[in-house]
């Protein structure tokens, strides 16, 4: 290791991180040269300086308090947590898969594009859960390539500098559907529909999107290669347009 | 640093308070070297805890509270100032292989609103990277989580945000000593 490569790396050294292999031999390196041994020893009394004066940066009074005056308990359905309700959800969940399994095995089901676009859109809309909570949109996508959902899609740019919310799989049909949200921030998501256009008969056929009304929700859809997108969010076509094109 | 066995479960106001008393101070510290505004950085960690209030029911790993608190604040942040402005965009140079050596003396007499101010100089890229550096709450694979960038960015960003403070402070360290604002 050189010396100009050695100061590279004690400049981020940290006191104590000498179990990480980069550090060890630039410290190694440093007890070898003198000269760089001397621009060490100035560099932690910097290091150290900064060090203290960061944690020093004073915190307003009160803003603890404000804090805590501000709060709002989330709505949280802890009772779905306790054993007897877990099992009554589970026997009611039965009966429903059921009843839902009868009607959808039923020949004259609504298998239409229009009716998976409401089913999705209303989903975001009535409250839903994310199977992955995570800003990290490859985590996202990584996780419904784990679970046979399809990760393969791609975001329109401005999608792609969205930080993320999270994601989950849906089923249509017996087919995965990649839900993807987005935190737009204030408290509103963008969520994207990713499904096989193979498994919507009357999808759009072309890239560009189209948009309809779906309860307070805007949507946007289209198809690229083998698969078909829906986007949803808050606003009108405009606002749902920006996020599709620089 | 370890606070986070239960964490996942916090759910009454109880567990609230306990995770604001452990975090709202660092996240505060990491909001100002961020924003240089006591306002805003009041307002961003705020704002951290209510969404943390909202959805941090929905988070499974209890190791990633903090972590999970700092990477929320940091995307508000960039939310925020995305609406506001279009920064350019800035090429990382290269660490400067003649270091400036800065004096002891001269170290010891940087306070707090100085390092901060000499923060904000830096290049854009390197402040988040450098300021979580400081702060010493994460390991560089937490820092590189939080801002959504590779560790080996997150090491370079580093080494060369640390490089360019230290010219700045040895070049120049109170340029605007007569006007500056003492925060706190």
């Amino acid at each position: 290791m050189d010396s100009r490569l050695a100061k590279e790396i004690l400049l981020r050294y940290r006191p104590g991180t000498t179990s990480d292999p980069e550090f060890a031999e630039a410290l190694e390196e440093a007890k070898r040269d003198p000269e760089l041994g001397r621009w060490f020893a100035q560099h932690q009394a910097f290091h150290n300086t900064i060090r203290e004066r960061f944690k020093q940066l004073p915190v307003p009074a009160g803003l603890k308090e404000e804090i805590l005056a501000g709060y709002r308990p989330a709505v949280i359905p802890v009772w779905w947590q306790q054993p007897a309700f877990q099992a009554l959800a589970a026997a009611a969940a039965i009966v429903l898969l059921s009843v839902v399994a009868f009607f959808w095995s039923r020949p004259r089901e609504d298998r239409s594009f229009a009716a998976f676009q409401s089913r999705v859109v209303r989903n975001a809309q009535r409250g839903y859960v994310m199977d992955i909570t995570t800003t990290n949109l490859g985590e996202v996508r990584q996780y419904l390539a784990t679970q046979g959902a399809y990760a393969d899609y791609v975001l329109p740019a401005p999608l792609e500098k969205l930080p993320g919310d999270g994601g989950a799989v849906l089923r249509w049909h017996n087919k995965p559907v990649s839900m993807v949200c987005f935190d737009l921030g204030n408290h509103n998501d963008l969520f994207l529909f990713v499904a096989s256009r193979a498994d919507l008969p009357d999808a759009p056929s072309t890239s560009e999107p189209q948009f309809t009304q779906i309860g307070k929700l805007t949507a946007a859809s289209w198809s690229t290669g083998d698969r078909t997108y829906v986007l949803a969010g808050p606003g009108d076509e405009q606002f749902v347009r920006s996020y599709l094109s620089p | 640093m370890a606070h986070n066995d239960n964490d996942s479960r916090l759910a009454t106001q109880q567990d609230f308070e306990l995770l604001v008393s452990r975090y709202y101070s660092t996240l505060y510290q990491f909001a100002f070297s961020l924003t240089r505004n006591e306002d805003d950085a009041c307002d961003l960690t705020q704002q951290t805890f209510y969404t943390w209030a909202r959805k941090g029911h929905q988070l499974r790993d209890a190791s990633k509270v903090k972590t999970w608190l700092f990477t929320t604040l940091y995307h508000e942040f960039l939310e925020k100032r995305r609406r506001q402005v279009r920064f350019p965009h800035h090429e990382l140079s290269e660490v400067n292989q003649d270091l400036p050596s800065i004096a002891p003396a001269t170290v010891n007499e940087l306070d707090s609103a100085t390092v901060l101010q000499s923060l904000a100089r830096l290049d854009e890229t390197f402040q988040a990277p450098v300021a979580l550096f400081y702060l010493e709450e994460h390991s560089y694979k937490e820092i590189a989580d939080i801002l959504g960038i590779p560790l080996g960015t997150v090491k370079s960003r580093i080494s060369r945000g640390i490089a360019q403070l230290q010219q700045i402070l040895t070049r120049d360290p109170w340029p605007h000593a007569a006007g500056r604002r003492r925060h706190g």
